[in-house]
């Protein structure tokens, strides 16, 4: 049963990702991209990571990727306006083929990795104790994340506002 | 069985990062380009939460919270030099933006 559910996100999660760089209107991509999302919260569900499951749905594909449709909807571009790619299928499998060598390193760092064997506590990856590790152990991070989260905020709303004269 | 070991979520997580990797280096259109760099930060998020499965840990979900933080941050940024440059130069091509590297094309 889980090893069904596996392959089916991880498919449609490779799927999506191939259709998100080999699409031409960044509409499509955005799309596939949400359904690339869509499938790693899956396969955070499995690993039993049920609040970052949500985190990743309610954050990723609810607030980044429609604030993202939003924005090439809001610019409203033109076929014109679009880069000219005519060999983008060329330099896809040129490019594809330069990394084959990296991922072999990758998958020979990896491969003696052995399977899960310990059994975890019932309460694993649940809100509270991720919420405890994050307020005790990770606390100095937790803070500068919101400091960096204001400057972004700031430097959002320097770089879009109309330029005067 | 195969949902039991670390290691096919490994190379799911590698073939995801290649594919954002390949998406930056080949494509020209700028939202393009964004979106492969949130796919491959979505792909390390994965590696951090197996990682946090593997260990019994939960450090690793803490940090893949704290990457979703910062793609949140950096979509803002983004989106927002996005709309600027589009507003300058009509098109979503990279290659256009070179006003920093070279001097004619301003």
């Amino acid at each position: 049963m889980m090893d069904i559910l596996f392959l089916l996100l991880s498919s449609f999660a490779i799927l999506g990702a191939m259709g998100m760089v080999s699409f031409h209107q960044p509409v499509h991509s955005a799309l596939s991209l949400i359904l690339t999302i869509m499938a790693l919260a899956g396969l955070f569900a499995l690993l039993s990571a049920s609040f970052l499951f949500m985190v990743q749905i309610i954050i990723y594909a609810g607030a980044i990727l429609t604030l993202f449709i939003f924005i090439i909807m809001f610019l409203n571009v033109k076929e014109a306006n679009l880069p000219k790619e005519p060999n983008k299928n060329i330099t896809l499998f040129l490019g594809s083929l330069a990394l084959l060598p990296f991922n072999f390193l990758i998958l020979r760092a990896f491969y003696k990795m052995p399977l899960h064997v310990n059994a975890l506590e019932s309460d694993f990856g649940k809100i509270k104790p991720l919420g405890m590790e994050l307020f005790t152990q990770w606390l100095l991070p937790f803070e500068l994340i919101s400091l960096l989260l204001l400057v972004a905020l700031i430097g959002a709303v320097v770089l879009g506002r109309k330029e005067e004269a | 069985m195969i949902a039991n070991t670390l290691f096919a979520y490994i190379v799911v997580a590698m073939v995801l990062f290649s594919i954002g990797l390949l998406g930056v280096i080949s494509r020209k259109n700028i939202f393009v380009i964004y979106m492969s760099i949130e796919l491959m930060l979505n792909a390390i998020n994965l590696i951090f939460v197996s990682l946090s499965r593997y260990h019994d840990d939960m450090g690793g979900q803490v940090m893949a919270m704290m990457v979703i933080a910062i793609a949140a941050a950096e979509a803002g940024v983004f989106l927002s030099l996005i709309i600027v440059l589009y507003r300058r130069k009509k098109s979503l091509d990279s290659d256009i933006f070179r006003t920093l590297s070279q001097k004619e094309a301003i």
